[in-house]
């Protein structure tokens, strides 16, 4: 029993990192209809961004996660501004074979700049912990818990109690009605990719702290955040935390029970289960782009 | 015979493209048999995702879940069972389509992104069941076929001749959908599902006939692709680049055309092998430039492309006069 309090506990752990990462991805796909098969190594770039600053400045995470943030969101916008804004308007597939070639490019930077060697900082907690009701807590990954939720809830204020915020979501909605009050289309489409970027980039400083990584670590975290989004239901916030956290226990609740090997076959058998039983997601509202299928 | 028939037109030209490509291996060396192999074997499985994709309109990205099933198929029939190639590629085929024929009524109400995320769901799963079921696909560690008899040159070359078959099949499959009754019913539903489907057009029955064809057309090249190269692994047989390939092979060429899958197959696998013998350490960088430009600069595909550019020609030509 105690076991599996303990197994619960690390999946409610992972599962936040998971919604913060899961936000970057759904808000793009929400606003823009466009699904980045690159969010994975964009993940990965903030990742290195971290490591560099660490290595070369020694700089902790904990410190540097805004430089990271900051960097992808430069490098989002303008990739939106000067390339995917021409294909936003064309079809999905197209959008999506883009981001698998731009997926491929990013590897290929990654690789050339950083090898192929896997990665890893210093724990800045060291193997400090923290125990309660006989249940251990790693204070790095509840750091990491932490932080991951409290972007979650940044981003879920920005969205809603904002002018950005208003134009994203008048822009998600009716891109029509949204420029004829005035909403520059472009840039909102623009802002929208650097903010999807700057969580990126501050998901991977987040997995720097604690995780190992390499420049293809980051197709897992491509299809983890599709799997939250498609539990959680698009371009919601409190359906990204409950299906980052659902993820989180199922995923670390077949490793116990099944075998590890399992672990990712569950995430998407649960996939399936939801786009077959509920489209819209467990917490999802026809909302965003429920409205342009 | 109506000479004049787009069907009899379609059906010379693609002869007249399978006779070429019977007589290519007395020009190419090993080397470059060996990369036709490969660029026949994507254009087959882009031939399928262009069933889907093109003459549907569901964008069936993870389509590679049947190429791996295929390659599992055949292979498990012949090294666990000692079944015959033909009796694997069947086993392979008739697997795949079951799988379509399970999972169509269930994905086949998805449209869009969500279809295209189920389809790779579906890929990520079963390729995770695949490499847990040790017993039966030898897990992780992959498996292995019972070694082809004979000199490495004519080995290379029956491999070659069966994709240039199943090609030459998947053309004629294409070409009888598209001119029948059942492409017909393909194409209302790619305009407009519910405006087919109050036209009498069984839309579930329709799409997932057409998945099951591009099914069991995958596996087969899942199949003689295991069959070629003699030992798979999960990993490899349900790579999501082999579909994402076949994908980009499908929209250079032009989606919905018959012979669009052939040459964006001819083209990629050209610039892919270049890329890996002169730039190896960029030609991920290469591959992926060459895809985003795809997009970028031919949204509508190749032949598209060419006949704009020919007939602007033509009317400016008509001006100069």
């Amino acid at each position: 029993m105690e076991l599996i309090a303990q197994v619960v506990l690390n999946g409610i752990l992972l599962g936040g990192l998971y919604a913060c990462m899961a936000m970057g991805f759904s808000i793009v796909w929400g606003v823009m209809n466009l699904i980045n098969l690159a969010y994975g190594s964009m993940i990965m770039l903030g990742a290195y961004v971290t490591w560099l600053l660490a290595t070369q400045l020694g700089l902790s995470p904990l410190v540097s996660w805004p430089f990271a943030g900051l960097a992808l969101f430069v490098f989002a916008y303008f990739l939106q501004r000067l390339l995917i804004n021409r294909l936003v308007r064309i079809s999905i597939f197209m959008t999506l074979i883009f981001t698998f070639g731009l997926n491929m490019v990013l590897i290929n930077v990654n690789l050339l700049a950083f090898s192929a060697d896997v990665r890893s900082l210093p724990q800045t907690f060291g193997s400090a912990t923290f125990s309660f009701f006989g249940l251990t807590l790693p204070v790095g990954r509840g750091v990491v818990f932490m932080m991951a939720l409290g972007m979650t809830l940044a981003l879920h204020v920005l969205l809603n109690h904002s002018r950005v915020g208003n134009a994203i979501k008048a822009t998600s909605f009716d891109p029509l009605a949204a420029r004829l009050s005035g909403i520059d289309i472009q840039r909102t489409y623009a802002i929208t990719f650097a903010i999807g970027g700057a969580i990126a980039g501050i998901t991977g400083a987040l997995i720097a702290t604690t995780y190992s990584f390499s420049p293809v670590s980051g197709e897992i975290y491509t299809m983890k955040s599709f799997v939250v989004v498609i539990l959680g239901g698009l371009g919601s916030v409190p359906g990204a935390i409950a299906g980052g956290m659902l993820l989180g226990i199922v995923e670390n609740l077949a490793s116990l029970f099944l075998d590890s090997g399992y672990r990712d076959a569950v995430g998407f058998g649960l996939l399936l289960l939801v786009l077959i039983v509920r489209r819209q997601g467990l917490l999802g509202k026809r909302f965003f782009a429920e409205v342009k299928m | 015979m109506n000479w004049a028939s787009p069907t009899v037109r379609t059906l010379v030209l693609a002869a007249a493209l399978v006779a070429v490509l019977a007589v290519l291996p007395q020009f190419l060396s090993l080397y470059w048999l060996r990369i036709a192999t490969g660029a026949l074997m994507l254009a087959v499985v882009a031939q399928g995702i262009n069933l889907m994709a093109g003459m549907l309109g569901y964008p069936a990205f993870g389509n590679v879940v049947f190429f791996g099933i295929g390659a599992y198929g055949t292979t498990i029939s012949m090294a666990s069972h000692g079944q015959s190639l033909a009796v694997g590629l069947l086993a392979g085929a008739l697997a795949a389509a079951v799988l379509a024929l399970l999972m169509g009524p269930l994905l086949l109400r998805l449209r869009g992104h969500y279809f295209a995320i189920a389809t790779l769901g579906l890929n990520e799963a079963t390729s995770a069941v695949v490499a847990n079921l040790t017993g039966l696909t030898g897990g992780g560690t992959g498996m292995s076929l019972p070694l082809a008899q004979g000199d490495a040159a004519a080995i290379a070359h029956a491999s070659y001749f069966r994709f240039v078959l199943l090609f030459a099949a998947s053309l004629a499959v294409v070409v009888a959908l598209r001119d029948s009754r059942f492409g017909l019913a393909c194409r209302a539903i790619r305009a407009n599902e519910e405006a087919a489907a109050s036209a009498g057009v069984d839309a579930l029955r329709v799409k997932t006939a057409t998945w099951i064809m591009s099914a069991a057309m995958t596996a087969v090249a899942g199949g003689l692709y295991a069959r070629w190269v003699g030992f798979i692994e999960p990993t490899l047989v349900f790579d999501m680049s082999i579909s994402v390939k076949a994908f980009v092979m499908f929209l250079l060429g032009g989606a919905g055309t018959v012979f669009g899958p052939f040459v964006g197959a001819a083209l990629i696998e050209t610039i892919t092998t270049l890329a890996w013998s002169h730039l190896l350490k960029v030609h991920l960088l290469v591959l992926g430039a060459a895809i985003m430009f795809v997009v970028l600069v031919l949204p509508n595909g190749l032949q598209a492309f060419v006949l704009d550019r020919l007939r602007l020609m033509r009317l400016w030509r008509r001006e100069a006069s």
